[in-house]
């Protein structure tokens, strides 16, 4: 199971960014233009989205490969 | 050396629309955009709003943490500096300024955090602060030099407006950006409006003319939302790039009641009109116009008319008054930059908004109010924008023919 196509598909509903714009192993940050504030309110879409918490330790992830990593292991985590 | 202040450049996101023109039309024929909102209050409720289109403005990325009451500061000072025909390019950063007025800051925002259920935005903080929509202006025109928020309730973009002319006459900045912006058009808020018994009160159906400045029937005012933002530059400035002006900001005055919070007080307000005169070294009876607070409250609109005729004496019949805010609201912190750029197009176009709603006026508030038949007034020289605030500020600004 993994999380990338459905936070491709958010990223393009929250902020009209196209899959395609955006490698999954490049910089949010440089290549998708999310600052600081977008990535912290995206984490927090993310986690209505999957109804999940997102752990605060790794806020520091820098490519959507890496963010559905991350959820991957918080869903498999999570209480059925 | 002093510099003459000229206003080169208006924008407006109001209730009436984004283009000048088009509002002053509207309030020269009394269009008011006041409706009813938010029917499921327990009191009934009316507001003038705004309908704003964010996508022209921002992407939807950009909008991450922008409360609608930056949204509205960053259109509103765009479309001035593309009036006034500048852009980034054409001043040094550092010598540019915004100075601009805010009464609340991000009411959506807040609104918004009380009613999530406990999952609020990482991003409240930043869309609430009072000083976004200067931050926000600064960021999308590039602006280095001052960039001030003035939050002095209904005068704070009055104030603005007068700080920046400062800078500009002093020679600190080149170009100022100075306004505000208000959004706060949220049930939260206009219930504690509501408990504040300041808002008109109004018969189902009739919410558009709620508002009746100066009249035996008054009742108060209604909220409105929006952003005006002025461009002020050296006169010779504005004279060297061939910029049109539409004005000149000859004076300003800023007092304090220091007698009570929110009851105002008309020889504070004495003092302000005073010192606004003195700076533009005019008399009273060269003041043909004047965009009044008004906001129609059994009080205000008294003391008001007593602050004016104890400046204006004798000539007070030669002063024409008319309140805009029974058309569009009270925009609070922006009320003082959207009635600074009417009475600008008053002075250019020689020509008055009229005092809408007033069938019948108060003895008590006898002034030669500009009626619907006579608003045009061929040898306006002058004119003067009133606004007085809760916590005691009164500030006006006293702008002369170009």
């Amino acid at each position: 199971m993994s999380s990338l196509k459905e936070l491709q598909d958010l990223i393009h509903e929250k902020y009209g960014i196209e899959p395609s714009k955006l490698d999954p192993h490049a910089s949010m940050r440089e290549t998708g233009g999310l600052d600081s504030l977008a990535l912290a309110e995206f984490l927090f879409a993310i986690e209505d989205h999957f109804g999940i918490t997102m752990p605060d330790e790794d806020a520091n992830i820098d490519t959507l490969a890496e963010l559905a990593l991350l959820v991957d292991k918080v869903r498999a985590a999570k209480p059925a | 050396m002093n510099h003459e202040v000229a206003i080169t450049g208006l924008g407006v996101v109001a209730p009436h629309g984004d283009e000048p023109g088009a509002l002053f039309q509207a309030l020269l024929q009394s269009r008011s955009a006041i409706q009813p909102v938010f029917a499921d209050l327990p009191k009934p409720a009316a507001a003038a709003t705004v309908a704003f289109d964010e996508t022209r403005w921002f992407t939807k990325l950009q909008l991450a943490g922008v409360d609608r009451v930056s949204q509205l500061a960053v259109a509103a000072a765009d479309l001035a500096m593309r009036d006034a025909g500048l852009t980034a390019s054409d001043a040094d950063p550092e010598r540019v300024g915004v100075f601009s007025g805010c009464g609340m800051g991000g009411a959506a925002a807040l609104e918004a955090a009380y009613r999530g259920n406990g999952r609020v935005s990482p991003l409240t903080i930043p869309a609430f602060m009072p000083n976004a929509p200067a931050a926000h202006v600064a960021m999308r025109q590039g602006v280095q030099g001052p960039v001030l928020t003035y939050s002095v309730a209904c005068a704070s973009s009055s104030a603005a407006i007068a700080e920046a002319a400062k800078a500009v006459q002093r020679g600190e900045v080149d170009v100022a950006i100075a306004g505000g912006s208000e959004a706060l058009i949220v049930p939260g808020v206009v219930v504690a409006w509501q408990a504040m018994q300041t808002l008109a009160s109004f018969q189902p159906g009739e919410a558009a003319g709620a508002v009746r400045p100066f009249a035996t029937d008054r009742s108060g005012f209604v909220l409105g939302e929006g952003a005006a933002f002025l461009i002020l530059e050296s006169a010779e400035r504005a004279r060297a790039r061939g910029a049109r002006s539409y004005a000149t900001l000859a004076g300003w005055g800023l007092s304090s009641d220091a007698t009570h919070l929110t009851k105002p007080d008309a020889p504070g307000q004495a003092r302000a009109l005073r010192a606004a005169l003195r700076q533009a070294g005019l008399q009273p009876r060269d003041v043909g116009y004047c965009n009044a607070h008004g906001t129609a409250t059994r009080i205000g609109d008294v003391v008001e008319r007593n602050a004016l005729a104890e400046v204006w004496g004798d000539d007070l019949d030669s002063l024409r008054v008319s309140s805009t805010k029974a058309l569009h609201g009270h925009m609070l912190g922006a009320a003082g930059a959207i009635e600074a750029l009417v009475t600008v197009l008053a002075l250019h176009h020689r020509q008055l908004p009229p005092s809408a709603n007033c069938r019948e006026i108060d003895p008590d508030c006898r002034l030669n109010l500009v009626t619907q038949d006579d608003t045009a007034v061929p040898s306006l020289e002058a004119a003067v924008s009133n606004s007085f605030a809760f916590g005691g500020t009164n500030s006006v600004l006293l702008f002369r023919r170009a």
